[in-house]
């Protein structure tokens, strides 16, 4: 009887480990040029930002009209964030870094939606999505303990949910605040206008998802020096 | 290691925009992709950037156009607002009475315009937005005429016609693929919010392209020219503004 529990965890655990330990090709080579797409964008973004650093909110702002935002209010002048921000390279390297990022995006997202990825680890079952399971999933990662609610390497279900707002949510928001931004895309798709309230509040909730953004990276990074910062890093190298 | 054999990813890479760019010389090269395509990743982002752009508004759709109470009265003012040469102080100083428009190039009867001329002709009033690259935008009534009845004024383009270039007294110059030229809403304005276009926004006449940003509705015009290639004017990237490394098309 013990022996027979014992070969079936034996014969078990080294499947569910591989399945929630390791990542395909695919998540490891998009994880990485995302990387890189993301940190680019976020550079240059900043770069736009500061060479006029005040946001508005509905269909106009302009230097004199009523902001919701201005950095001179923290410390850092119009003259001195312009000197500082170069949004010749900033927009020259956000827009090429914003196709990176939605074609390794749109990559990913096809491919994972074709394989079983997305089915196998991304997707809560339907008893993990339980109130009071993510609340206690959510008091062990405040205590540190990221992994007890989730035995054999899978994600848990905070993580899969949190992963799955990110990109299925949070992502597009930010491509759509963006090219809600545009002079020629919003012609052609006028709707971007109405749905956040101008191009002003699209530009402003494209800063604010920045920043959510980072706030993500930070607990991300957390949470994978938590889990063992260079075994989780080595393994999203090599697949091992 | 044959070098002479060997591509280099760089070569590989730079080349790939211009790839692009070649599929697309069958139909209007011109219209999805800018005049002079640059080098690298940044390159192969500005052609689908424009392609995307140009796709997408095939059907030469309009820009927002806005109400009366968004309209920003006064209008700010951004860039060169006074242009010192003296042929322009000049003219302001007559109140452009004797400013005129030359239209030269690749259109069938090469002619000037004068102010009043272009005042004569149909007009297009238009509620838009002004978009700067920078990231501010403002709301502004602008009255002039579709630069396409402009061009018919000296007889139309000619075949050969594949750019117009507009030159202003503040030194700039800027060019146009025909796509941009031809939609409605893009004009000649000489008024802004009801009233005479100030000098702060471009007087005499200023270039309303609505689907690009800002740097692109040029101030102060001094003359049009139709040509058949950007090579030769300023750098030869199609711009003053791509000459100094910004987007050639700015629609984003």
């Amino acid at each position: 009887m013990g022996a027979d529990s014992a070969a079936i965890s034996e014969a078990r655990s080294p499947a569910a480990e591989t399945s929630g330990t390791t990542h395909s090709y695919n998540v490891r080579i998009c994880h990485w040029i995302n990387l890189v797409s993301c940190a680019y964008l976020l550079w240059s973004g900043v770069h736009i930002f500061l060479d006029f650093p005040e946001l508005y909110w509905g269909h106009t702002g302009y230097r004199g009209y009523p902001a919701a935002f201005r950095l001179a209010d923290w410390g850092l002048s119009w003259e001195q964030a312009g000197a500082l921000g170069d949004r010749r390279w900033g927009r020259n390297y956000h827009f090429t870094f914003a196709w990176v990022f939605l074609i390794n995006g749109l990559v990913y997202v096809v491919w994972n939606l074709y394989s079983t990825h997305f089915r196998n680890q991304m997707l809560p079952a339907r008893d993990e999505w339980t109130v009071a399971r993510l609340l206690a999933e959510l008091r062990d990662h405040l205590r540190w303990r990221s992994r007890r609610q989730a035995p054999g390497g899978h994600y848990g279900a905070l993580q899969k949910t949190s992963y799955l707002v990110l990109i299925f949510v949070f992502v597009p928001l930010m491509i759509l605040t963006g090219i809600a931004q545009s002079p020629g895309l919003t012609a052609a798709m006028p709707v971007l206008l109405d749905v956040f309230g101008g191009r002003q509040s699209a530009r402003t909730l494209h800063t604010i998802g920045t920043v959510a953004l980072m706030l993500f990276v930070v607990v991300h990074v957390l949470e994978v020096a938590a889990a063992g910062f260079f075994v989780k890093v080595r393994s999203m190298i090599t697949g091992k | 290691m044959n070098m002479s054999t060997r591509i280099s990813r760089r070569t590989w890479l730079s080349s790939l925009p211009a790839l692009g760019g070649l599929l697309l010389t069958g139909c209007t090269r011109e219209r999805f992709v800018p005049p002079v395509v640059r080098g690298g990743l940044i390159g192969a982002a500005d052609v689908l950037t424009m392609s995307t752009n140009r796709l997408l508004l095939s059907g030469q759709q309009l820009a927002r156009e806005y109400n009366r109470s968004d309209i920003a009265d006064p209008f700010p003012t951004w860039n060169q607002t006074n242009p010192r040469s003296a042929e322009y102080q000049r003219h302001a100083s007559e109140g452009f009475k004797n400013w005129r428009l030359p239209i030269s190039g690749h259109v069938a009867r090469p002619r000037e315009l004068s102010l009043d001329e272009i005042r004569r002709l149909p007009a297009r009033t238009q509620i838009t937005a002004h978009i700067c690259e920078q990231g501010w935008s403002a709301i502004g009534e602008w009255t002039g005429v579709p630069l396409q009845r402009v061009l018919e004024e000296a007889g139309g383009v000619t075949p050969a016609a594949r750019y117009v270039v507009i030159d202003t007294f503040d030194g700039w110059y800027e060019g146009y693929d025909l796509f941009e030229v031809a939609h409605a809403q893009t004009i000649l304005a000489y008024g802004l919010n009801g009233r005479d276009l100030p000098r702060g926004n471009g007087a005499p006449l200023r270039l309303r392209v609505e689907r690009q940003c800002g740097y692109k509705n040029v101030k102060f015009l001094k003359s049009i020219r139709v040509v058949e290639s950007m090579a030769g004017i300023g750098r030869g990237t199609g711009g003053i503004n791509s000459d100094f490394g910004f987007h050639w098309f700015a629609g984003v």
